[in-house]
């Protein structure tokens, strides 16, 4: 009952009452249970100042490069949904001039075609690329001043 | 239920929810709050799932930090305690899974932790002595018994948690709570009878 608590029904709690008054042996193990359960309800252990200031400093610095973290993801997403936007209004209109001047320069189609793949492609992956060399340039001066 | 009773009911509602926005959007002064409202309790509940104080306080402060990182999982329709003290608890298991591959059982190591020191080392009154005694001889028994037994026998007279609740932080179906605080009980008893025989 002690340690049941509130699952244990009127009845049997009724039986229990009754079976301690009559029983010396169960009565001492309760008495001597319920001294062990007050001791440990009120067994001093406490955190102190200083571990709870620096754990609060902790976490609000990495709050703080959570949301940072959050906020660049959102100017990335965003600069996606632009540049995806950009490339679907621009690509007709940029395949006809690749095709204009394959016809005008007298190169083959697929000449003027793989130099519109490479115009395409080339700005995301010349900006990709510096992007990923500024993120392990950053993580690695962040290990060399730990 | 009356409608006090309802009351409160509604108070903690609001307020598990009001904790579940504000960890979704990693409100400094929320955590703070939090970090002092929980400071004893959650040391405590991690002192003695891992039976030593320095490991303890460092579980403290990681902790928090996936607290603060897996907030959006917290969805306020419990109470923010009992969510606190899984995330503690599974922090403990992992943490203890990299330094050996050891269940929570592999905590009952009997001469490895540092002892419990209590908090107040003053001289005291002769009741406060006996009452400090008690309280080592409680506290050197528990280490002694295993993990999962120490833990929900914690879980349920230091914190206060009821059966379902502490069925929700281990993870456990309730007959196992029940079984484990029994068997927990009675083993302590056990080793504080051998003790002062």
């Amino acid at each position: 009952m002690i340690a049941l608590g509130e699952s244990v029904s009127d009845t049997q709690q009724a039986w229990l009452r009754t079976h301690l008054e009559d029983c010396e042996a169960c009565r001492h193990y309760a008495e001597a249970v319920n001294g062990v359960v007050r001791t440990l309800r009120s067994m001093p252990l406490a955190a102190d100042a200083r571990l709870v200031r620096a754990t609060q400093m902790r976490v609000r610095f990495h709050a703080s490069r959570l949301r940072e973290t959050r906020e660049r993801m959102w100017l990335v997403a965003m600069a996606c949904l632009g540049v995806g936007l950009s490339a679907t209004l621009t690509i007709p209109f940029l395949w006809r001039l690749f095709a204009w001047m394959g016809e005008w320069a007298g190169v083959s189609t697929l000449v003027w075609q793989a130099g519109f793949v490479f115009f395409f492609f080339a700005p995301a992956l010349v900006v990709g690329v510096l992007l990923v060399a500024r993120g392990t340039h950053l993580a690695n001066d962040g290990e060399h001043l730990r | 239920m009356n409608a006090a009773a309802h009351y409160f009911v509604n108070l903690m509602e609001s307020e598990a929810s009001v904790i579940a926005r504000g960890l979704r959007r990693h409100d400094p002064d929320l955590l703070d709050r939090l970090i002092e409202q929980y400071q004893h309790r959650l040391l405590r509940y991690l002192v003695y799932l891992s039976g030593n104080r320095e490991l303890a306080e460092d579980l403290f402060q990681e902790t928090w930090i996936r607290v603060l990182e897996r907030g959006h999982q917290y969805d306020g329709k419990h109470e923010f305690s009992t969510w606190l003290y899984a995330v503690a608890r599974n922090l403990t298991i992992d943490y203890l899974r990299k330094m050996s591959p050891l269940s929570l059982d592999g905590l009952m190591e009997d001469g490895e932790h540092a002892p419990l020191e209590p908090a107040d080392p003053r001289p005291m009154a002769w009741e406060l002595m006996q009452q400090h005694q008690q309280a080592e001889r409680i506290s050197a028994a528990l280490l002694r018994i295993p993990a999962e037994y120490r833990e929900t026998v914690m879980l349920r007279f230091q914190e206060g948690l009821a059966l379902d609740e502490i069925s929700t932080v281990t993870r456990s179906p309730l007959g196992t709570v029940k079984s484990r605080l029994y068997r927990g009980l009675n083993m302590l008893m056990m080793l504080l009878e051998r003790a002062q025989a």
